[in-house]
């Protein structure tokens, strides 16, 4: 199985050796970011701090059992106009990361570690009244379901004019037309700019949404699965709105998403996460073509092959562990086949390889590379993110 | 003009001509109801009468004046014959529509501000604000309506003195309006609560939070809009039980004597012995008033209910 993968693809793993601190190209920085944007930066930003970075970030949910390890030490960089996918099966803690970055954990979640810093502020410690500068402003969403997240009695217009009129305190002339301008941006004609969600379809009123989400120009815009509710053609429209946007405006984009082919067109680095960690963290041809991490390569190998054997569909075996008493070691270890004893101990540290790829699995000795602790180089394996 | 302020201007005159075509369809989806369509007519006939009566049969004065003899049987000159005094019936019935539709507009005024506000506030801030609200209007739900407006009627007029005049309504006719509301806004606050609280859980709700939008204006931007249709097919039913109540409270003498009403007319046929002397034309005129009002209303409510309410079956 290891290796059929890795020969189909006619790609090899490369050594794992330490990246040369000269070989790696800086990710813009916030000075370069402000050049343009229609708005200053937040204050407090620190001008050679890159985009995003979360370091070791650990968001937990109280039950009245426990605490569960929604997510357990995350850790990873967002360059400027880059594209971040965060794949992995349901309940990993995809979305849990991204909603920890704005804040809006359900009332029992709380981040409990680690740190989320957008151009070098550290959002953790922030109250809900600071949060409030960066909700929307500095990162926004593109919610699931756009049919649920629009009022339906509001005009469309009216609703995308919202957090310009709240967030920015723009009148109410002013934000309708920019609203009129924005949903012209992503596709809607200006004389179907004053229709109710429900005149829509779901293809427009995801459209909408997307045009909410840029009303403020936002430093970070995050999808949660913007086109699992859409059928295909619809949603290759969206993936391609997307991808103009980040190429015009140059968005930068974390996309949630359980479809590895929405990934795959999209994004420039992929993050799998597996209960609540990194599984394997790189660019998406390497990731894709090279799979290292067990888990990756049963998740890249069960997605369906238009061409292969319609019956055999390779599943991976087992569930997911309860994340209120996650396995001591590796989390993958009850389910993996290359199980080893240290696997069930000791949690395996994360290893980088020379292509960018970073790795947390016993497989790979970490005797003579470089350990990537908490990620604290973790914009460096952002910059050679070049899709081939 | 610049090109934002085109903009704008055009964002304006398409606001206004879509409102236009929305209210022609739904003008549209209401013709299309018989039912709806004759209670509408019956209302309006009835609300020229309140709003002018002087037109149809002169001043207030003339409803006092006898122009006929002690219970004149109807006749070419008085149309629905004449009361005890010989005053005209059909000037004292026109008269007392505009009354009785005025106590009833203003209690479902107040029933309606009270109970929307009293339920979407209990409905959204939900918690201990929600208990205390609804524990008190189940003391109001859990009393008889009627009872209660027999007990607080008098017994605010002796506080305030039924001479007293506020905002140029007679203290009076204020108690009846007071009373018809609190005793009929609980109900509407526990039907817009429940709508409210499903509304809450809904995701457009979370995010208005989280782009910015605080409780008052998710309230009154959000959540007020979408339990608009409830909010007016209530005042409508509301109205048709405040007239109700309102003749029901004349009649048992806990009305206006100066101020005739169709209850007081039906309260003063009633103690003269109208119907024991065979002066049927005493009570059939307001009586049948009364009816006609409260089934127009009921008539034009369930129109409505039914063309507003999205999960009814009937809107296309």
């Amino acid at each position: 199985m290891t290796e059929r993968i890795g020969e189909q693809a006619g790609q090899e793993i490369p050594d794992t050796v330490a990246i040369p601190a000269d070989a790696t190209v800086a990710p813009a920085t916030a000075a370069e970011i402000r050049g343009r944007r229609q708005w200053p930066l937040p204050k407090l930003a620190v001008p050679d701090a890159p985009l995003l970075e979360v370091r070791d970030l650990k968001t937990y949910f109280k039950l009245r059992d426990g605490w569960v390890k929604a997510v357990d030490g995350v850790s990873f960089g967002l360059a400027d106009g880059e594209a971040l996918g965060l794949a992995g099966e349901s309940a990993c803690g995809k979305t849990t990361t991204a909603l920890s970055l704005m804040q809006l954990l359900p009332s029992n979640g709380r981040i409990r570690g680690g740190s989320v810093e957008l151009f070098g502020i550290d959002l953790v410690p922030k109250s809900e009244v600071a949060m409030q500068r960066y909700r929307w402003r500095e990162i926004s969403m593109v919610f699931q379901g756009a049919m649920n997240a629009l009022n339906p009695v509001i005009r469309v217009r009216d609703q995308i004019a919202e957090p310009l009129r709240y967030r920015l305190g723009q009148p109410e002339a002013t934000s309708t037309a920019r609203a009129v301008e924005l949903l012209d941006m992503v596709g809607i004609p200006r004389r179907r700019s004053g229709a109710y969600p429900h005149e829509l379809s779901g293809g427009m009123r995801q459209r909408a949404m997307i045009a909410m989400a840029l009303a403020c120009d936002p430093a970070i815009v995050i999808g949660d699965e913007p086109t699992t509710a859409l059928d295909v053609m619809v949603q290759a429209q969206i993936l391609e709105l997307l991808e103009r946007l980040r190429r015009e405006l140059g968005l930068s984009l974390i996309l949630i998403t359980h479809d590895l082919s929405v990934l795959a067109e999209t994004c420039d680095r992929v993050l799998v996460m597996y209960a609540g960690r990194v599984a394997e963290e790189g660019p998406v041809s390497r990731v894709f073509t090279a799979p290292r991490h067990p888990y990756t390569r049963k998740l890249v190998g069960s997605f369906p092959d238009l061409r292969g054997d319609r019956r055999q569909l390779a599943v991976i075996p087992g569930q997911p562990p309860d994340l209120l008493t996650p396995p001591p070691g590796c989390r993958f270890a009850p389910r993996c086949e290359f199980a080893m004893p240290v696997c069930t101990e000791v949690v395996p540290p994360e290893v980088r390889f020379s292509d960018g790829v970073r790795v947390a699995c016993h497989l790979f000795p970490t005797s003579d590379v470089e350990t990537v602790s908490t990620g604290a180089s973790a914009p460096a394996s952002a910059a050679p993110a070049a899709p081939a | 003009m610049t090109a934002a302020e085109g903009a704008i201007q055009k964002v304006r005159s398409e606001r206004w001509r879509l409102f236009l075509r929305n209210t022609g369809s739904f003008a549209r989806r209401y013709a299309s109801r018989a039912d709806g369509v004759v209670g509408l007519l019956i209302l309006l006939g009835f609300a020229v009468l309140a709003l002018a009566p002087n037109v149809f049969v002169g001043p207030l004065e003339t409803a006092t004046r006898a122009t006929g003899h002690a219970f004149d049987p109807p006749s070419a000159t008085h149309i629905f014959g004449a009361d005890e005094l010989g005053r005209d019936m059909l000037n004292r019935t026109i008269h007392g529509a505009r009354i009785s539709m005025t106590i009833g507009l203003m209690a479902t005024l107040i029933t309606v501000v009270v109970g929307a506000l009293v339920g979407i506030i209990a409905g959204y801030v939900g918690g201990r604000l929600d208990a205390v609200l609804m524990r008190i209007s189940d003391f109001f739900l859990v009393l008889p309506t009627f009872v209660l407006a027999i007990i607080l009627a008098p017994v605010i007029i002796e506080v305030v003195g039924s001479d007293a005049e506020i905002l140029g309504i007679r203290a009076t006719l204020l108690v009846i309006i007071v009373v018809i509301g609190l005793t009929s806004w609980a109900t509407t606050a526990r039907i817009i609560r429940s709508q409210v609280l499903s509304l809450k859980g809904r995701m457009f709700v979370d995010r208005a939070r989280v782009i910015g939008a605080g409780p008052g204006r998710i309230m009154v931007r959000h959540i007020l809009p979408n339990v608009m249709n409830l909010i007016v097919a209530q005042a409508v039913l509301t109205f048709a039980t405040a007239v109700f109540t309102e003749t029901t409270l004349s009649f048992i003498g806990l009305g206006d004597p100066f101020q005739p009403s169709w209850g007081e007319i039906l309260n003063s046929a009633q103690s003269t012995g109208a119907p024991g002397l065979g002066a049927w034309w005493y009570i059939a005129p307001p009586a049948v008033s009364v009816v006609l009002v409260v089934l127009s209303f009921t008539l034009v409510g369930n129109a409505l209910d039914d063309l507003l309410n999205p999960k009814s079956a009937s809107r296309r």
